[in-house]
């Protein structure tokens, strides 16, 4: 018997925030329908919010850390990829200061994950340069 | 949003049918009950079907027009005058400002009969309730800002504001444009929405996170790449955005980022931005993630892992947690509630009354919210119609047209115009999997040229031309519409292979850093 499931979601897309039910079957989506309970879409849904999951499971996804040596990319584990950006970033600050460092945020990344990058950039790297997309 | 109550909406620059689409339904179903909508675009969107008025400046007058409006309003003694000499400051300035703009000097600048200019500040005005909604049409100019200042003196001007059905709404292009901004992702401003030059707020964050936060401004976007031109920008980490595509003037874009020491990309694809990298790593997307988005009205809601990520991909922050841990700064976080519980012990001001817990029932709840009891806050600047000791006043700030900075001639005769078409996402690395069988209306990129245009230069539809400007050059399909105006051109960014940014211009508002992607003089030329 598959595993059939049901996630109440926010869409992804743009920014008016349509709730939307995720199917799935097997840890794969199936279908994503509009929320009738959610406030700002009332179970409509637009193309992109209804069809616009396939990218998820595409074969074409990034699925280990890359290291471009001699022009060529090489997988790496995620210590070897966190330690190499790391020092390369401690080395860049402790040289140039860290305004030689800046950041593109991310305006579809969720809340959580926007606050540790702004940390990450003033705590850790020392400078306010960072911005994102939000601007376009 | 609430554009139900509303009884007049000025919708300038938002193509809202493409770009919002469940947005524009309930746009067009308030108009079938009496909601006057009048739409202010270069080009006859979707949305002029269900609008009272359609005015169709020409691309970047939309100050010498809004001015005019005013004009209009203030000769017609149409405006708010309780509203504007207990709450508005600059009265008199504005009003010799928009002197300069009769009906008739408008209409020779925007294009727009000087009647349409008149009924339009009219029947804003004199609306009981009139909401503003715009897009980027409004600040994807060099004076963006300036746009921006002029509806607000709209609608201060008017008292359209604090009231239910009334406001300024700009449709977020991005799901969590807001919350980005909010959580201070911003050169200039710290998490809850606080200014960086707010020492007090700034203590108090270091406090609580055992840092020093640098108190100098940081660098926009367009800084950076300023930075990078100069050589002084040496690394730059990019998460989650793919710039070398959606950035204005694309190979100058190119050159910059190859002129970096080091460039980290974090994404679900090898994108074009990916590709120039010095390291790539595979995040986590929607759909595999907790945690929550900021919506265009300031709602909080929550997303949820609903399947498992591909291979060795993590979340955003566990990464960037393990490099700061390597880097002599533990972030300890194990869940991205943890994460959210900080944000709101750092701003309780706005998402205090906020948990998880809460969020799970009540399903969405808008900030400021600041302790458990509150219901959250629907109407803001309400505080802008209190009297006597809680007056609040907001100033005018008069402005002035400019005409963008590379207008048509006789070498490149064509403005060309970019925005977004309905199916594709920004730079279509995620929709372009939508399945084969999903019927849709555009495969591939098109310039879309008026039929008067498209006889003059021989044009078929469907015809493949070469689009130039002085940047660049791109072959593209012709779509022959007269959704545009002759002399104005419209392109999309979606697809790759015809990477319409080679085109537009690497020309910023000089205090958002946005750049003027809707205007740039292009020409055409049939293939031969």
């Amino acid at each position: 018997m598959p595993v059939k499931n049901q996630i109440e979601t926010t869409c992804g897309y743009c920014g008016t925030g349509c709730g939307l039910t995720i199917e799935t079957e097997d840890d794969r989506i199936i279908r994503v329908r509009g929320n009738k309970s959610a406030p700002v879409n009332q179970g409509q849904t637009c193309i992109k919010g209804a069809f616009g999951y396939h990218y998820i499971h595409s074969e074409d996804r990034l699925t280990a850390p890359l290291i471009k040596k001699n022009g060529e990319f090489i997988k790496a584990s995620w210590d070897e990829a966190m330690t190499f950006i790391a020092n390369k970033l401690t080395q860049i600050k402790e040289q140039f200061s860290g305004d030689a460092f800046s950041m593109f945020a991310c305006a579809r990344a969720t809340n959580e994950v926007n606050y540790v990058t702004q940390k990450f950039t003033r705590a850790v790297m020392g400078t306010n340069n960072i911005d994102g997309c939000n601007r376009t | 949003m609430d554009v139900e109550k509303a009884d007049v909406l000025l919708l300038i620059g938002s193509n809202t049918a493409d770009a919002h689409p469940i947005i524009a339904n309930r746009m067009k179903k308030a108009a079938k009950k009496g909601l006057k909508i009048i739409v202010i675009d270069p080009r006859k969107i979707s949305m002029t079907k269900s609008a009272e008025m359609h005015l169709p400046l020409k691309v970047g007058s939309d100050i010498a027009l809004m001015n005019s409006m005013m004009n209009v309003i203030i000769e017609n003694k149409w405006y708010n005058e309780d509203f504007v000499t207990q709450t508005a400051l600059n009265f008199e300035e504005l009003k010799q400002h928009v002197a300069n703009y009769p009906p008739a000097t408008a209409e020779v600048i925007t294009g727009v009969p000087q009647e349409d200019i008149i009924e339009a500040a009219r029947l804003y005005a004199q609306a009981d309730r009139a909401l503003i909604c715009y897009t980027l049409g409004i600040t994807e100019h060099h004076c963006g800002v300036n746009n921006v200042f002029d509806i607000a003196n709209m609608a201060l001007i008017t008292g359209h504001i604090g009231r239910e059905g009334t406001g300024i709404m700009p449709l977020r292009g991005q799901n969590n444009v807001q919350g980005a901004g909010d959580m201070g992702c911003l050169p200039n401003q710290l998490p809850g929405g606080i200014p960086l030059a707010d020492e007090p707020y700034r203590n108090k964050i270091e406090k609580m996170w055992g840092r020093e936060i640098n108190p100098d401004v940081g660098k926009t976007q367009t800084g950076m790449l300023e930075k990078m031109e100069d050589g002084s920008m040496k690394a730059l980490y990019v998460i989650g955005e793919n710039p070398i595509v959606a950035d204005v003037h694309q190979n100058h874009t190119t050159e910059l980022f190859k002129k970096l020491d080091f460039l980290v990309v974090q994404d679900l694809f090898m994108t074009e931005t990916a590709l120039l990298a010095d390291v790539v790593l595979p995040a986590k997307g929607w759909a595999e993630v907790e945690g929550t988005y900021t919506n265009t009205d300031r709602r909080i809601q929550r997303v949820r892992k609903a399947v498992p990520a591909p291979g060795n991909a993590l979340d955003d922050w566990k990464i960037l947690c393990g490099i700061s841990e390597r880097m002599g700064y533990p972030m300890d976080y194990d869940s991205a509630e943890n994460i959210w519980n900080e944000v709101r012990e750092v701003a309780p001001h706005l998402y205090g009354g906020m948990p998880y817990e809460r969020l799970d029932r009540e399903l969405s709840l808008q900030y400021p919210c600041p302790d458990e009891k509150h219901p959250g806050t629907a109407l803001i600047h309400q505080e802008l119609h209190a009297k006597g000791a809680d007056r609040q006043t907001a100033p005018f700030t008069p402005v002035d047209y400019t005409a963008p900075v590379e207008m048509p001639d006789e070498e490149y005769p064509f403005t060309l115009t970019t925005g977004r078409r309905y199916e594709p996402y920004n730079t279509h690395t995620q929709t372009k999997y939508y399945p084969d069988t999903l019927k849709r209306k555009q495969f591939e990129e098109t310039v879309d040229i008026h039929p008067v245009d498209a006889e003059r230069l021989s044009l078929a539809d469907g015809e493949y031309v070469r689009v130039s400007s002085r940047r660049g050059e791109v072959t593209v399909k012709t779509r022959v519409t007269e959704e545009v105006q002759p002399d104005l051109v419209f392109m999309s960014f979606h697809w790759n292979e015809v990477p319409t940014n080679v085109l537009t211009i690497n020309e910023f508002d000089p205090i958002s850093g946005t750049a003027e992607y809707k205007a740039c003089a292009v020409k055409i030329e049939k293939l031969t």
